[in-house]
Order: structure tokens, then sequence, then C-alpha cells
């Protein structure tokens, strides 16, 4: 009996700790009370090792770092050095943005969590990406049809004019000319077709629907400029005198025209600019690739005119260039933007290759004109055919890059893309006491600005002493992290400079303080594009 | 065994400390009868000390009297109740409804309690809970508030900033 009491009375300061503990345990709950890094900030160099300061000894459940392209690595080396945890950062850190996501539990079991976010670096943000699914005959079809539309307007158009009015004295290329000109009319005709099929996604080249759909597009006035100047280019060798001439001229006029009245370089702000830049550089392109094949051909048959042709195109052909050129920076730097962009966007690579092949044309060119010209404007007959052959190569090359051009008919410009990106992502979140309506800007990963506007249940605007956004994304294991709204004159509030390192559903929180004593949750969810 | 008792031992020394939230010291009180609530408080804010203390009082608690505190400034807010009671025999329609005690300084490694006396009105629900919002600030802007109520179907375990509340039971004998 003795011995039984006594096992009893050992067993009971236990009985009463835990009696006691037990009220305790309704009541504790840590709380973060500083960090380093500190949540929010840019560091310049990825930090050894990481510290979350509690106002109370904690153990943790789980540490992850969420890496910028959303992969997660556990952190389990850490030690607990009074209230702080200590924890040791994984190898290989990348500029960026991370998330420290941590969840830890007080001393009496309830589970806390929250996340860090910083930067090593500066902020990532995805690069931005235009979504395009389209069935690749029609893809296809339409770049054949682009393709067969340069040649109808810049060895067409551009050959009868050099053919009326730049070298008259030359007779070949008649035929060469009219099949250009068949090919262009063709492919702009059947171009309307594929044009509308694209911008409906749906239905085939018999259907009606699909064509008009092709014609309502701005694409349409540049077709129907094109078969004028198809239609004056054809006519003017039949015309004799001034008729002819001025024929000629308005074909070159409208080859360059067509061009400008559709396409994102065209439709670009300053419009002043770009249109007209657009304009000079499709007419320097016919007036120098409209010459090429014809001189080639009179100088391969050794034509009478052949020599003063050669000598009439080697005095323009410079100016003509150099318009082209000045043009072509113009357009390429307003598309372009950033010289980022020629290597991570598609528009870009198209561009990087279009110039390549541009260098190999010039340096055939230069040969050309300061290799060759001089001895075959001569008559020197081995430098005549050699002339002749080089001229042929630049063809070539000039048909790859009408290639590469027609190309941009599929990638959006940097520009175009940069303002896709911009678009916000709005939520809407309400409970039966108030509501509120946030715009993030930009809608996609990487440093965004939230603005929210509250109003109360009876759509009246609701002034609040405090608001604060709270983001957590569970999905990729993100703890929920803080960041205070700051009031603006229009009493929307506004948090800048949050950054949101993944895409992904966020789930999105409004803490509203309507007073000193009465607080409103609001929560949704955020879809934030890639 | 002897072992487990100095575990449990060290647990609770250390547990002793781990109140985080201001909470009530007595979490039940019957209706019908003066209530002596104790408010804990165990932090600042994230670290801070605390400066002022503030509660609001909820409706149906009347004739409330703080108790002073030295080191601190006392500040009795009145107002009107949303309807008159009867305090012994006394048609009350207004009183004290936020007790502010300010002027102080309680560092995050100290612990304080700040005690009001009030009497809790017979026709408030026997079962139900009486929640006293509490405002703690610390320096010009930080601040920690305990002044979310439960919804139906929550809990103030389900909360980030659970406001102290007492349990209300039967009235018991006595005047």
């Amino acid at each position: 009996m003795i011995r039984w009491l006594a096992h009893l009375a050992r067993l009971l300061p236990i009985v009463i700790l835990a009696m006691a503990m037990q009220v305790a345990a309704a009541f504790a709950h840590a709380s973060l009370t500083g960090s380093e890094p500190a949540d929010g900030t840019v560091v310049a160099t990825a930090p050894q090792a990481y510290s979350l300061t509690f106002s109370e000894p904690v153990s943790p459940l789980s540490l992850s770092l969420v890496g910028p392209d959303g992969g997660t690595v556990a952190l389990d080396r850490f030690e607990l050095v009074d209230r702080t945890l200590r924890i040791a950062a994984p190898a290989g850190i990348g500029p960026g943005t991370h998330v420290l996501s941590w969840r830890v539990v007080s001393e009496d079991g309830h589970p806390i969590g929250g996340a860090l976010v910083f930067s090593v670096g500066a902020p990532s943000g995805g690069t931005p990406q235009l979504a395009d699914d389209s069935d690749p005959a029609v893809l296809a079809g339409l770049w054949l049809c682009k393709v067969a539309l340069y040649l109808g307007l810049f060895a067409g158009s551009g050959g009868a004019f050099a053919r009326r009015v730049l070298m008259p004295a030359i007779a070949s290329g008649h035929r060469f000319v009219t099949v250009m000109l068949l090919i262009g009319a063709a492919g702009a005709v059947l171009s309307i077709g594929f044009q509308g099929r694209d911008a409906l996604g749906a239905g085939r080249l018999g259907d009606i629907a699909v064509w008009s759909a092709g014609l309502g597009t701005s694409y349409g006035r540049t077709v129907f400029a094109g078969l004028l100047a198809f239609a004056l280019a054809g006519i003017a060798p039949r015309l004799a005198g001034r008729a002819g001439y001025g024929a000629a001229c308005g074909a070159l006029l409208l080859a360059g025209l067509a061009p400008a009245l559709s396409g994102h370089a065209s439709a670009a702000a300053p419009q002043t600019l770009m249109r007209p830049a657009v304009f000079l550089h499709a007419a320097a392109i016919a007036v120098w690739i409209g010459a090429l094949v014809p001189l080639g051909l009179a100088l391969t048959r050794g034509e009478a005119g052949a020599a003063v042709a050669l000598r009439r195109f080697s005095r323009i052909i410079p100016g003509v260039v150099a318009v082209l050129v000045l043009a072509g920076i113009v357009l390429a730097a307003v598309q372009v933007g950033r010289p980022g962009a020629l290597l991570d966007t598609a528009y870009g690579q198209v561009f990087v290759v279009k110039l390549a092949l541009l260098i190999v044309l010039f340096l055939l060119a230069a040969t050309n004109r300061w290799g060759l010209t001089a001895r075959a404007e001569a008559g020197e007959p081995a430098a005549t055919r050699r002339l002749a052959r080089s001229i042929a190569a630049e063809t070539l090359v000039v048909l790859l890059v009408f290639g590469a051009a027609a190309a941009w008919r599929f990638t959006p410009p940097p520009r175009v893309l940069d303002a896709a990106a911009a678009v916000p992502v709005t939520m809407h979140a309400h409970t039966d006491k108030a509501m509120a309506e946030l715009t993030v800007t930009p809608g996609r990963a990487g440093p965004v600005s939230v603005a929210a506007t509250l109003l109360t249940a009876s759509f009246e605007p609701m002034e609040a002493k405090e608001v604060t956004f709270v983001f957590s994304n569970p999905a990729a294991g993100i703890e929920p992290f803080k960041r205070q709204a700051g009031r603006q004159a229009d009493g929307t509030w506004r948090s800048d400079g949050v950054v949101l390192p993944l895409a992904g559903e966020w789930s999105l929180r409004v803490d509203v303080l309507v007073s000193d004593f009465e607080i409103l949750r609001l929560a949704g969810t955020l879809a934030i594009r890639p | 065994m002897n072992k487990l008792i100095l575990a449990a031992g060290a647990l609770l020394l250390a547990a002793a400390p781990a109140l985080a939230h201001v909470s009530l010291e007595k979490g039940e009180a019957p209706v019908g009868s003066t209530y002596k609530a104790v408010f804990r408080v165990p932090h600042g804010c994230e670290g801070l000390a605390t400066n002022v203390v503030r509660v609001r009082i909820p409706e149906g608690v009347i004739a409330v009297k703080p108790m002073p505190k030295p080191g601190w400034t006392l500040e009795k807010i009145k107002g009107k109740y949303a309807r008159t009671y009867d305090y012994y025999g006394t048609p009350t329609g207004e009183g004290v409804q936020e007790i502010v005690w300010k002027g102080g300084n309680l560092a995050d490694d100290e612990y304080d309690e700040f005690i009001l006396r009030g009497y809790i009105t017979p026709d408030l629900g026997v079962g139900s809970t009486l929640y006293f919002p509490v405002v703690q600030e610390c320096g010009a802007d930080k601040a920690e508030r305990w002044i979310e109520i439960p919804a139906e179907g929550q809990t103030s375990d389900d909360l980030e900033l659970p406001a102290p509340g007492v349990t209300l039971i039967e009235k018991t004998g006595g005047h």
C-alpha cells in the first residue's frame, strides 16, 4: 500500500504539470520577430545562412527554399540558438527571387507558417511569351503566299520599274517579270483565304466566311494595293512614252505602299515615323531587287545596252541602299525594342537570321561594285560573266531573305509581347461586410504592383486605417507572406515592389483594419501568368 | 522516472513564458454578477515594448471600473450603451466603453496584468462567449490587435488575432 502511494506521490507533480500545461496550451503561439535576409528585399550575393527569430523557442516542422524556376529544396541543416533558428543555405543559389517557406511549431504544438521572399541580384521576371496554336498547313500556306507576294512586289513591280525607268536600254527580263507578277498575284489572292482561315481559327478555304474574314482584316488593303501594283506593272511595257513611264512609277509606288498598309511594323507607334519607314524600305527594296535579274540576264546575254544599264544602276544604287538601310534600322529599333529581345524572342531570332543573310548580300554587292563593275562596264567578258554569276548568287540570297522576312508573320514583335505581358490580372473578393476589387499589374511572375479598391456591402467606398495583402501559394509550397499597402490620393490602397516569384494560382487575402477594434479579411485567388 | 519528471519540469518552465496572446485569467463568469477581468499581457509587439493597452468593453457589460497601475495613466472613454440596463435598481444607459492604460513601458521579456471590473448583465446568453477586444500599442506605429471574434462554426484557435473571451455560465446564488 505504502509503495503504491509512494509511486502515486512521484506521479503527482507530473499530473499537476500536465494540468498546468493544458492551460498554457490554449494560448501559446509564437510569432516571427525578425529575419535575415529581411522579407521582400534584394541582396547582392546569395546568403550563406538564413536566420528566423521568433518571440519564443520553436522547432521547425518544414523548411524549404523555392527557387525562381519553381523547384523546391528542403533545408535540413539548422540549429536553434535561444529563439533564433539558424538555417544553412544550400549551395548553388543563382540570381532571381527565392522564397524561404517555413513552418514551425511552438512548444505547445500550435503550428505557424510564413514565407520570406528575397531576391539575389535582381527580382526575377519571366520572359513574356504569347501562345500561338494554329494549323501548320494554314501557317505554311500563309508563309508561301507571303513569299510569293514579296516576289510579285519586288521582283515583279520593281522589275517593271527597273526595265522601264531605271534601265530602259535593256530588253531582257520581260518574261521573268511577267512570271513574277503572276506568282505575286496568285499569292496575293490565296493569302486572303489563308489569312481569313487563320483569323477565324476554323473553316476551309472553300467557305465564303473565310474569304470575307480575310478581306475584313487590314491585310486585305495590302492585297488590293499589291494587285493594283501588279496590274500597272503588267501594262507598263505595253504603253508607249509617258503613259508607260507613269505606269511603271505607279507600280513602284504601290509596291512600296502595299506593305505599309498592314502588319505589325506599320501599326507601331509613332505612326508618322513607322508607315513612311515601311514605305521607303519596301520601295528601296523594289528598286534594287527589281533591277537585279534583268541586269543579270542582260549581262549574261551580252546585250548592247548592258554596260549603260550597269552604269546607271551603279550610280543610283548607293542612295537607294542608304535609304533602305536607314529605314530598316528605324523599323528594327522600334520593333525589337531592347537588345535582349534579339535572342530571347522568336521575332528577334528571325531578325538575326535576316541580318546574317543581309551581311552576305551586302558582301556580294560590295564585291560586285568595287571588284567587278568597272571592268564589266569597260566591256571585259570575263568580268561580265563573273558579275552575272554574282548577281545570280545575290538573287538566291534575296530569296532566302524574303523567306526569313515572311516568317515574321508568325512572331509577334517584342513590342507587342511586352504590351500583352503587361496586361493586369484582377480579383474580386467579398464577405457579407465588405468587398474588394484587386488589380495586380503586370499579371505575370516577377515584380508586381497590387492595388485594391474597398467597398462596403452596400457598394459605398470604404475607409480603412490599414490594409495588408497576404500572398501564399500552397501548391508551390510557399507559406503566407505579408505586404503592407499605402493609401493613395484616390482612395485606393496600393503596394508596389511585391515580387511573386512563380506563375500559377496564388491565394491573396486582404486584411482591412476598419477601425482600431475591427478587422475584416477578404480572400480570393489570382492566376499569375508565366 | 526521475528523468521524466525532470523533462516535464523543464518543459513547464520553458512553457510558462510561451503565452503569446493577450488572454483573460478567468475563462468563465456567471451572468448577472460582477466579473473581475484580468488581462494577461505576455509579449510586446514583435519584440518591442508595450506602451499602451486599450480594452473595448463589449455590449452588455456595464459599470466598468479599471484598476490603476503605477507608471501608467488611465483613461476611461464613456459612451451610450445600446439600451438601458437595470443595475441593482438603477437604470443605466451610458458608461465606460473603452479603457486605455497609456504611458507605460512593458518590455517584451516582461509580463503584466491589466485589471478591470464590470457587471455582466443577466440578459446575456448563458453558454455564449463574451469577447473583449484588446489592442497593444508599441511605440508610434506598431500594434498587436487581439480583436478577431470567431464567426459561426469557428473557434478562437482558428484565428490569427483572437480577442480574449469569457464563457458565460449560470447565475450563481448570492448578491
